[in-house]
């Protein structure tokens, strides 16, 4: 009986009941997006700030004195920490070593001087994938036949990609074919990267790594949990953020957040007024009705679960078709936002429908009220 | 001697300082058929709102089937009207979205278990078997009467209060209104009837006429 009196409010009161159906649908919809962008895009957005450049340095400690290198094993260190919030992590070693490109038959006259930056080029793509590279980017750990430039030193050196590069320390010796040129407007422009294993040959220091630049996803809590727990893992060594961009990156991501929750929180007040307003000329409809269900009987709760179970179809339907358009509009901001695709989370459709069913039962208020209704009075005809 | 069915004794209401009722006392016994007749004003349909659990009295006594009305809390109100009344109102006050048998259901829902068979029953026993599935918008004035009494039956009670149970209906309608009243008499129901009509005040057994809020008489009809 319950279902079938349920079923006939709901028919009977259908041209009302759309306007609070819109309203709920357009809330859910908007709902829906929010959540699974803040759930989705946190990721891709913490990928987007993750790109311009590593946040935390793991250093030798400055007590070790002389020796500014480390054993290499820190990386295997790292690597058994399992930390999915590292995102890449490189190593360097920097040597200062002679310069010039290699001439038919003898070096040339005047070498330059300047810095060989050993790394692992494949955790460097990751790292610092805003460098803009004329020519090709190299992305293979282990390719000890290439190296990149930057546009100083290619400048004063006459490199181009294609040429042949000789650098020299001490008696050490590699001869390597230039892949690209790196412009990144800081300090790499007069530069010149190698593989680490290149860099370690020339400075005759197998094995060993002058730093490590990490790339760590996350807002503030999280990254310096990493730290900590590198810290942890890695005595000895200095773990040390790059301080305001590690800040910016979490303050950023937490205001974003925050964001998006003061717009859900102020949708879902607009969808219980929507359905309030809505429910408000219902409510007045069936004040007789209820008058005369509580006079045959009906009790406040027996005769009120009809009401709200009516608002909770609401909810539920306004919820579930909602979230649906709400995936759509999640891939539509998606793609035009961050360019890629959203991927819909399956954990924001029974939270919609949840909030949903709130806020309808929210703006059912006025049916509510009829609760209070005095059958002898609505019977008298006030 | 058989207990009476309704006893009410000093009963006094005040809507304010106004008085609608002021020390009514009559009994009522089982299977009997009064009217309630007077003026307008007089107090007829706030003695049978008390009656049936519609209102509180401000002093006095109300007892109905062994049951102190007066100090009954509201959810035993809400189980006094559901078990022992059946209301019949002049504006039928049928659930328009309801059919016919759906809106008898709904008092047994209210009652205990919805039953169709048995809905649909009640309304044949008023001469409505085919319009079981019809709104009320579909009906004329006295087949929702009908329904409204099918309604106050369906759940067995053990009074029915009518409050002007043919005030909105042609005269044919009256009559067959009137009919089923004198079936539900003939087969033993107590029935408690306010009314302006001097024909339904004859057909009672006995009438109780109130002026002012004040019972004046109460006059059995012979024969």
């Amino acid at each position: 009986m319950f279902w079938r009196i349920l079923w006939r409010l709901l028919w009977a009161s259908r041209s009302r009941l759309v306007l609070a159906l819109v309203a709920v649908t357009a809330g859910a919809a908007v709902c829906a997006a929010l959540v699974n962008l803040d759930l989705d895009a946190g990721d891709k957005l913490t990928r987007e700030f993750r790109s311009l450049g590593a946040n935390v340095v793991v250093s030798p400690a400055q007590s070790a004195g002389a020796d500014s290198t480390m054993d290499f094993g820190v990386m295997s260190q790292i690597d058994s920490l399992h930390a999915p919030e590292i995102i890449a992590a490189a190593p360097y070693l920097y040597v200062v070593a002679q310069a010039g490109p290699q001439t038919q038959g003898s070096a040339q006259a005047a070498p330059v001087l300047l810095i060989v930056a050993g790394t692992w080029f494949d955790q460097v793509a990751w790292i610092n994938s805003w460098w803009s590279v004329t020519g090709r980017r190299i992305t293979d750990r282990g390719d000890t036949a290439e190296c990149m430039v930057g546009q100083e030193a290619a400048r004063s050196l006459g490199l181009t990609p294609g040429s042949q590069l000789t650098l020299r320390s001490g008696s050490r010796e590699a001869t390597l074919s230039v892949a690209g040129v790196i412009m990144s407007g800081g300090s790499e422009d007069s530069q010149v990267f190698v593989d680490l294993t290149t860099a370690q040959n020339l400075a005759g220091l197998n094995g060993r790594a002058g730093l490590v630049q990490l790339s760590v996803r996350g807002s503030t809590t999280a990254i310096e949990n990493v730290m900590h727990r590198l810290a942890g893992a890695l005595p000895g060594l200095d773990v040390q953020p790059v301080r305001q961009l590690a800040a910016a990156d979490g303050r950023l991501l937490e205001r974003i957040r925050g964001l998006l929750f003061a717009t859900v929180a102020l949708i879902l007040v607009l969808t219980a007024l929507g359905v309030l307003a809505a429910m408000a000329g219902l409510a007045l409809e069936r004040r007789r009705d209820v008058g005369m269900m509580k006079a045959l009987g009906g009790t406040v709760r027996r005769v009120m679960r009809f009401f709200l179970a009516e608002a909770a179809v609401i909810g539920i339907l306004g919820g579930i078709v909602g979230w649906g358009a709400g995936m759509l509009l999640a891939d539509l901001v998606g793609e035009q936002v961050f360019a890629t695709s959203i991927s819909p989370r399956l954990i924001v459709l029974p939270l919609t429908v949840g909030l949903m069913i709130a806020v309808a039962l929210a703006g059912a208020l006025p049916l509510r009220l009829l609760g209070r209704v005095r059958p002898a009075e609505i019977l008298r005809g006030e | 001697m058989m207990a009476p069915l309704v006893q009410v004794e000093g009963l006094s209401k005040k809507f304010g300082s106004v008085r609608a009722l002021g020390d009514v006392a009559f009994e009522v016994t089982s299977g009997e058929w009064i009217a309630i007749m007077g003026p307008s004003g007089s107090g007829k349909t706030t003695l049978i709102n008390i009656l049936g659990g519609l209102d509180r009295p401000t002093s006095g006594r109300v007892v109905v089937d062994g049951t102190d009305v007066a100090n009954l809390s509201e959810r035993e109100l809400t189980r006094y009207r559901a078990e022992k009344i059946g209301l019949v109102f002049q504006q039928f006050h049928l659930v328009p979205y309801l059919s016919a048998v759906e809106n008898v259901m709904l008092a047994q829902y209210f009652h205990s278990v919805a039953d169709e068979a048995e809905a649909a029953r009640a309304l044949v026993r008023v001469g409505l078997g085919d319009r079981l599935d019809h709104l009320p918008s579909q009906l004329s004035g006295g087949e929702q009467q009908r329904v409204a009494v099918a309604r106050a039956l369906i759940n067995q009670p053990k009074l029915i209060l009518a409050d002007e149970p043919t005030g909105n209906l042609d005269e044919a309608n009256e009559h067959t209104v009137l009919d089923l009243l004198q079936d539900l008499h003939a087969s033993g129901h107590t029935i408690l009837v306010v009314t302006h009509s001097p024909a339904i005040g004859r057909m009672a057994d006995r009438r109780i006429e109130l002026a002012h809020g004040r019972l004046t008489q109460i006059v059995v009809n012979v024969g």
